[in-house]
């Protein structure tokens, strides 16, 4: 579509909201995540790239301490947020998450009704102090997930019935409702039809004005259109790290060039 | 994309809070959170106490059922009373029924008590008392067996009646026998003088695990042995029919059946076997096997086709599990050289699934073997088998009881003797699970094999 | 001739019929090596094949027919004898079935006598009802009768006998003569060119396909023969007071008050005592399996659990009547000498001691199923409440459980129709007194207590107090069976949805 004027947008320099120092990431005796350092800014669309099994998901679901649920990971390093260690002691992963929202590939609805899908943060959270409050909530949410319109007149219906674009829509409002500082997204138009993604990643860039959004996608085109900033992952090192224009036209590592122009991945 | 306009208005700005402190409603989250796994944790624990008090219970009320107290007495087998003629005749002999070899008993018992020194004003037939009902029944089945021994004098092991045997065991006391008439105060006093001179002592009775049920009067004398072999003789039929019949029935559905209606009726009326209640069993064996087609009541052979038709859908669904587990290639390979579809199954197929099918069977089995509902409905309780059968034909036929139906028949009798002997048939029926359950185990553990 | 055959049991036929198997398998096999020139390379299928072949045609069909025999044979004899038989006999006699089970009695004890020796067959089928003495003939060969034998049933046995004996001559020579057509016919398949092995498995295929619809057969089996006892019972009662009528009075001269309401209100509440105690520990306990508990601890929790589920249910049944039982009546029961004080039980057998044990033998049945169901609820759902900032708990409440709440019901289904259907543990533990009460520490009774009772009991088998037996079994099947598809079907709408 109009992804050339979405890649156009200026890089203007942002506070930095998240730093990664010297992550190690292992599960079990698998060393998945070599000595990472990258800071993220706020307020920009980053996107991680880099062929499959590269460490970029890994990566990102250390950021809200999703790989806590897997029994063998084990993370070493410091990722700050807004300068805090997250994997300090005193952190709680849940107070983590609710600021750190996440997406994921697979469009993942809970079986309840549209309206439960987007309540379910708020509600948990207490984000909300009357039925009132929490109506406007889900409200803006669904509008900021560019999904309101669709869905407005069958709040009641359960989330599986939605199609896979409006689903993974869905599930963007519904990690938009909790108000998250960042968005993690990880490949999140992967198992969407073109025209779905088409309206995901304009979604994104209009996410920028509020979030610091982390996005891993296996697709180049993508990562070109919709960020500011890209990181190239290959075999769980982090190669290079920069602004996206300078990645796609001017790689300094030759592994990023010859992933850019296809030649590994 | 109209939606997107409709947010312009900047998001509610966020006071960024610390991750460093747990909020107020963190904390209670949390707590919730650990009331939950305290839950899980209950109904664990709850579940596991259950079986620790079962199992405590059955172990330590079980026991005592293998150890009985024997009261040693030498009896002189008087010419006079068994052989009036003096000619040996063993018809003549056996005319003296068990009611003439009580008093030998009562002799012999008052003349151990001379002997011993104890005092006490008990007449020679009270004394006799402490025996077992079972006792002159002993003496005269001996001197049946050896007439060249009439006249002589012989030690005998003599069962003691169950109220010694019960206080010993702690069962009876001084207290609980005041409206008693099967024992008293004096007779205790005896039979402590007898325990301390060591004439009456409490030890392993073998002819628990291998003798057969007893009357009432008797509880001291019963045993599980001809229960067991009618329970074996049932699992000899279970497993002579079930077995080919369940594994041609999974062969066929899993292999050969075509995709359609009737196959769908069969698979859904297996898995609707699986969950009837075993007495709807019970009442097909009657209706049908005895019933209808006159087979004898309480034969083994009776129950073994019942427990037959309650295993199948067990094996039928876990031979199906085996038969699956085995993957494609190989049978695309045995029809590669040229075998045809029926040699690829019996050939590879069959026996790469077999230690699957056998554990299943096993399995089966062991369930069969606890089942007692459709014995009592086709009349495997309630009598006394009191020989084990001589053949296997007569092992099927004749009436007969089962281990569980066993214990239910103990369990009614309403007497603590006979309820310890109910426990200690659990114990026998449970070893036997358990051996089953664990030759299952090491089947798969062995032969497990992962494609 | 027919002496000869009738006095072949049914175990010398099949074993006779299978050594001509044997002899078949043999013969067959070398007169196919024969035909191809003693090289078995020229044979279409393997030698062993063509002595399959003839084995499967000697016996088989021979056998087949042979079943089916013995299965119609006692229903034609019954039909030919009951003609005999008075009209007016049967009507003061209560029922045909108790007048063929006197036909049958005699009958034995003349086979009886004939065989001892205490008669000639002549005279066994020449005897006369009014000149002779039936019963203390047949007693003195200890065939015991309980009343004295009148002449038509004298006729008819005589007639049972007679017919019985030439059917079962019939059937020996027409099992022998399929069996020799059998060798016949595979004599003349055997040739170098025959195509053994294919029509071996086709043979084979259709053994396989008796064993599998034999699953049917069963079904079938237990539905008939529970239904044409109760529509005898129908005859005698009437259904209103069956299936609406309030009490149950069983009495041994007739006129019995049988509803199934107090036994089946009984059923339900001891059913709902246990499910009380059984679902939520066996649900909890599958949700820490599956959710918090490390692989040790679930390697280790999980067989102990379910060793919960393979003790005998008779063992239940004595730990409810000898333990629990008096636990019970120690706490609730004995006045001031108990625990609490109060007198609320007297007796070891109630709906309570019932419903605990067995809840306690469900706890591993809802547990198991519970935790495969949880098992089946896709990671991605929980990825996404964790992603939201839920916890543990959270997520396992308001994501996980709702989920898995259809396959959940499906098991608790289950878990009630075993309950239902479970007898050992209330035969036992629950008491014989059928009454409508909510009192939880007194004894009730349930169907599946009244079937044990009525069909072990003395009385008469053609009566009403026994027939309703066959009754409550179908109701209890058709209870239990409509459970367990409404179960099934909806865990398997549930997997599907997650498939």
């Amino acid at each position: 579509m109009k992804d050339s004027n979405i890649s156009e947008n200026d890089v203007i320099t942002q506070p930095v909201k998240i730093a990664a120092r010297n992550v190690q990431v292992y599960y079990g005796d698998n060393h998945a995540i070599k000595d990472v350092n990258v800071e993220i800014d706020d307020k920009t669309v980053t996107a991680f790239i880099g062929p499959s099994g590269c460490g970029k998901s890994t990566f990102l679901r250390c950021i809200n301490r999703m790989n806590d649920t897997i029994d063998i990971c084990r993370v070493t390093g410091d990722i700050e947020i807004d300068g805090e260690d997250i994997y300090d002691r005193k952190v709680d992963p849940v107070q983590l998450r609710a600021k750190v929202g996440m997406v994921f590939q697979k469009p993942n609805p809970f079986p309840k009704s549209i309206y439960d899908n987007v309540a379910y943060g708020p509600r948990i959270h207490g984000l909300a102090r009357n039925k009132a409050e929490l109506d406007d909530i889900v409200e803006r949410a669904l509008k900021r997930g560019a999904i309101w319109n669709e869905v407005k007149d069958r709040l009641n219906e359960p989330g599986t019935g939605l199609s896979g674009g409006q689903q993974q829509r869905l599930c963007i409002a519904r990690a938009v409702a909790t108000e998250p500082e960042v968005l993690l997204m990880d490949e999140p138009c992967s198992a969407l039809d073109p025209i779905a993604t088409a309206q995901v990643e304009e979604l994104i860039d209009e996410l920028r004005q509020n979030y610091s959004v982390v996005i891993v996608t296996h697709s180049m085109q993508q990562a070109a259109r919709v960020s500011q900033k890209t990181a190239f992952f290959h075999l769980g090192h982090l190669v290079e790290f920069g602004d996206t224009d300078k990645i796609f036209t001017a790689p300094e590592d030759p592994r990023t060039e010859s992933y850019i122009t296809g030649r590994i991945g | 994309m109209t939606d997107v306009a409709n947010t312009g208005a900047p998001a509610a700005p966020k006071t960024s809070k610390s991750l460093l402190t747990q909020d107020a409603r963190t904390i209670k989250r949390n707590r919730a959170e650990t009331r939950f796994k305290m839950y899980g944790i209950a109904a664990i624990s709850i579940g596991m106490l259950m079986l620790v008090i079962l199992l405590t219970t059955i172990i330590g009320r079980g026991t005592g059922a293998f150890q009985q107290t024997f009261i040693t007495l030498s009896v002189p087998l008087t010419e006079a009373k068994i052989d009036k003629t003096g000619t040996r005749d063993i018809e003549q002999i056996k005319k003296v029924s068990t009611f003439g070899y009580a008093p030998l008993l009562s002799a012999a018992f008052a003349q151990k008590v001379t002997e011993l020194g104890i005092e006490t004003d008990l007449k020679p037939k009270d004394m006799a008392n402490l025996l077992s009902k079972d006792a002159p029944a002993t003496l005269r089945d001996y001197v049946l067996e050896n007439l060249d021994q009439i006249g002589q004098t012989v030690e005998f092991e003599f069962l003691a009646q169950s109220r010694v045997d019960g206080y010993l065991k702690d069962r009876v006391d001084r207290g609980s026998i005041a409206n008693d008439k099967n024992i008293s105060a004096e007779q205790l006093d005896l039979v402590d003088g007898l325990l301390v001179a060591g004439t009456l002592e409490k030890r392993f009775n073998i002819s628990f695990i291998t003798g057969a049920d007893a009357s009432d009067a008797r509880p001291e004398a019963a045993g599980m042995g001809v229960s067991m072999i009618g329970s074996l003789s049932m699992m000899l039929v279970v497993l002579v029919l079930a077995l080919p019949i369940g594994v041609a029935a999974s062969i066929y559905l899993e292999e050969f059946a075509p995709k359609n209606w009737i196959t769908d009726v069969i698979e859904v009326n297996i898995s609707n076997l699986a969950a009837v209640p075993s007495i709807v069993f019970g009442i097909l064996g009657l209706a049908v096997f005895i019933n209808y087609m006159h087979l004898p009541n309480s034969a083994p052979l009776v129950g073994g086709l019942v427990l037959t038709l309650m295993t199948l859908p067990t094996i039928i669904i876990s031979t199906r599990a085996s038969l699956k587990a085995v993957p494609p290639s190989i049978r695309d390979a045995a029809l590669g050289v040229g075998a045809s579809k029926m040699q690829s199954v019996f050939h590879h197929v069959l026996p790469l699934a077999a230690p699957g099918i056998l554990t299943g069977t096993i399995i089966g089995l062991a369930q069969a073997l606890g089942e007692t509902a459709p014995l009592l409905l086709i009349g495997m309780v309630g009598f006394i088998a009191s020989n084990p059968p001589e053949t296997i034909a007569e092992g099927l036929l004749s009436p007969n009881s089962a281990m569980p139906a066993q214990i239910y028949e103990w369990a009614k009798r309403s007497d603590p003797a006979f309820y310890e002997r109910a426990w200690g048939g659990i114990i026998i029926l449970l070893v036997f699970l358990i051996s089953m359950n664990a030759i299952a185990v090491m089947l798969r553990r062995r032969f497990e094999r992962r494609w | 001739m027919t002496q000869l055959f009738s006095s072949i049991s049914a175990s010398v036929l099949v074993l006779i019929v299978l050594g001509l198997g044997i002899v078949g398998y043999v013969t067959m096999r070398s007169r196919a090596i024969a035909s191809g020139g003693g090289d078995a390379r020229n044979l279409h299928s393997l030698p062993s094949y063509y002595g399959a072949n003839a084995a499967m045609m000697i016996a088989i069909p021979s056998l087949l027919v042979m079943v089916l025999w013995m299965l119609l044979q006692p229903m034609v004899i019954q039909n030919t004898v009951i003609k005999l038989i008075p009209d007016q006999m049967v009507s003061e006699g209560s029922s045909v079935g108790l007048v063929m089970s006197d036909v049958r009695r005699i009958a034995d004890g003349l086979d009886a006598a004939v065989a001892q020796g205490a008669m000639s067959g002549q005279e066994a089928a020449g005897l006369d009802a009014v000149e002779t003495d039936v019963r203390s003939r047949l007693a003195e060969v200890g065939v015991a009768l309980g009343s004295d034998v009148q002449a038509p049933i004298l006729a008819a046995a005589q007639k049972y006998r007679l017919l019985s004996q030439s059917w079962r001559a019939a059937m020996v020579a027409v099992v022998l003569v399929m069996a020799l057509a059998g060798l016949g016919f595979a004599y003349r398949q055997t040739d170098k060119d025959f195509r053994a092995r294919n029509v071996v498995e086709a043979g084979v295929k259709g053994l396989l396909i008796i064993a599998a619809s034999l699953a049917i057969l069963t079904t079938v089996g237990i539905v008939f023969s529970m239904l044409f006892e109760s529509i005898n019972f129908f005859r005698m009662h009437p259904w209103q007071d069956f299936f609406l009528g309030g009490s149950w009075a069983p009495n041994f001269r007739g006129n019995s008050d049988l509803s199934i309401l107090p036994l089946l209100w009984g059923t339900l509440y001891i059913s709902f005592i246990a499910l009380l105690v059984a679902v939520p520990i066996g649900l909890f306990a599958a949700i820490y399996l599956s959710e918090y508990a490390g692989p040790k601890v679930r390697s280790a929790a999980k067989p102990l659990l379910e060793i919960l589920a393979g003790i005998p249910t008779i063992v239940y049944g004595l730990f409810a009547l000898l333990t629990v039982g008096p636990f019970l009546v120690n706490i609730f029961g004995r006045g001031d000498n108990g625990v609490l004080g109060v007198d609320w039980m007297s007796g070891a057998t109630s709906v309570l001691t019932a419903g605990l044990v067995m809840g306690i033998m469900l706890i591993p049945f809802v547990s198991s199923l519970s935790d495969d169901i949880i098992n089946a609820v896709p990671q991605s759902l929980r990825d996404g409440s964790y992603g939201l900032g839920a916890t543990h708990s959270e997520t396992v409440r308001q994501v996980i459980l709702p989920a898995a709440l259809p396959g959940i019901v499906g098991a608790i289904l289950l878990a009630a129709s075993r309950a239902i259907g479970e007898t050992m543990i209330v035969v036992l533990g629950a008491g014989a007194i059928a009454r409508f009460s909510g009192n939880p520490f007194e004894g009730m009774t349930t169907i599946t207590t009244r079937i044990v009772s009525q069909l072990t009991g003395d009385t008469d088998f053609a009566s009403a107090e026994t027939l309703v037996a066959f009754a409550l079994g179908l109701t209890l099947f058709v209870l239990t069976l409509a459970l367990n598809v409404l179960a099934l079907y909806i865990v398997r709408k549930y997997r599907e949805q997650y498939e």
